[in-house]
């Protein structure tokens, strides 16, 4: 079987974040990730796009994706100091929702930075 | 200069693709043209790649950068404070006289300097050390980023909001102050009744009294796995990991946004879709503050 090729792929394990990786990828996984470090050849190779995990949990029980964005926004919004934390292993389009979220919320946010 | 990180081993491509081995247009003979300085308390693998690599003793950062801000201006330090830094006078000198004969000198610091005895302390001390080098050449110091795109959190917060982290919206309006707004902080005071965990995992990073308070806090998480937070959080999404299933923009640690090219379709929303619907769901619900009270533009000069 052939595999897909993505020339100059943008890795994001660490914040080196190099753009010159060639990946070669099926359906399910990326089979080999070259000019890749060792982090980066074992980001790569170690996300699949299998459904590992349920779609969502609510107190350690399988859930809906709609039922946990319900219950995130109930207990979010019940909250008189709610906290938005972390932001490093994302994209900046969901780091600008977080934004949007805190400043809704009326609450705190911070990154990794702090720590 | 690379001070208290480990680039080997940690960051392996920096040197090759950015710092030391580049051939460039002043710089043509790439690794022979440049001098590496490497300063940490233990000889890790990057000690290797150094042409000088400077052991201090624990803890003792903060006082070997004001020495050498002190002896940029020919001040005096005496033999014994230097002493105290594990190191000699002839390897400062010798260290002074490279500085300042380069043409352009770049800091590099890491966790070993900014997450130890100091912490902010020792960050800002190397800051002022590279601003002061520039009466002489020119000089910049930048952090190492450890994650992926926790460089992009700062410059989206810095562009949203006016500050790069430890942020309060609880005015109405944003307020910065490390220390009392940042997360560590206000979870082992135990100040925040309800968190959002995105794309990190303080459940296996943070101190027990901060993972304590997650614990009896409603806790919401949003990752690609089940973290160590997710097994203490109320509400665990699964969402697609970013650059390999999910598109976006991610920052370089010098602040230069690259394009995602996701290789893999995942069967998980993306962070940016599960947050923009969790914003969409709280918009619905009657606003935090009661109508009359919520903070106005001033639009009218008085």
């Amino acid at each position: 079987m052939s595999l897909s090729v993505i020339n100059n792929a943008t890795c994001t394990f660490c914040g080196c974040v190099c753009d010159d990786i060639q990946l070669h990828h099926d359906e399910m996984r990326i089979h080999k990730a070259n000019k890749a470090c060792v982090l980066g050849t074992a980001w790569f190779l170690n996300h699949t796009a299998e459904k590992k995990y349920p779609m969502a949990l609510i107190d350690g029980r399988e859930a809906s994706l709609d039922d946990a964005i319900e219950m995130a926004a109930t207990l979010l919004h019940e909250a008189d100091m709610p906290l938005v934390y972390g932001m490093s292993n994302t994209t900046c389009e969901a780091q600008k929702e977080c934004v949007a979220l805190a400043d809704q919320l009326g609450g705190l946010l911070d990154s990794h930075t702090s720590l | 200069m690379y001070w208290g990180g480990n680039p080997a081993e940690c960051h392996p491509r920096h040197f090759t693709k950015y710092t030391i081995m580049q051939k460039s247009k002043f710089l043509p003979r790439g690794r022979k043209d440049r001098t590496m300085v490497l300063v940490d308390i233990r000889e890790t693998k990057s000690a290797n790649a150094a042409d000088i690599f400077l052991q201090i003793k624990p803890g003792k950062d903060f006082e070997l950068i004001t020495i050498l801000r002190a002896m940029i201006k020919d001040e005096y330090v005496a033999d014994e404070q230097i002493n105290a830094t594990g190191l000699t006078r002839e390897t400062l000198d010798d260290l002074i006289r490279r500085m300042k004969a380069a043409k352009f000198g770049c800091m590099f610091f890491g966790m070993g300097l900014s997450m130890t005895r100091g912490k902010h302390m020792n960050s800002a001390a190397l800051l002022m050390l590279a601003a002061e080098m520039n009466a002489f050449t020119k000089f910049v110091a930048m952090p190492m980023r450890g994650h992926g795109n926790v460089t992009g959190a700062d410059v989206i917060m810095r562009w949203q909001t006016g500050y790069p982290f430890g942020i309060s919206f609880n005015r109405g309006y944003p307020r910065y102050n490390p220390g009392e707004f940042s997360t560590v902080d206000v979870l082992v005071r135990g100040d925040c009744d309800a968190a959002f965990i995105i794309g990190a995992d303080p459940g296996g990073t943070m101190p027990q009294p901060a993972i304590d308070h997650l614990k009896r806090i409603p806790t919401i998480v949003l990752d690609p796995h089940i973290t160590h937070t997710s097994a203490l959080a109320r509400v665990h999404i699964t969402t697609a990991p970013q650059g390999i299933a999910a598109p976006g923009t991610a920052y370089r640690m010098d602040e230069l946004p690259m394009p995602l090219k996701p290789a893999l379709k995942s069967p998980y929303p993306s962070d940016e879709e599960v947050v923009r619907r969790i914003n969409e769901a709280i918009a619905r619900k009657p606003f935090w503050l009661p109508d009359g009270s919520q903070p106005q533009m001033l639009t009218r000069q008085v």
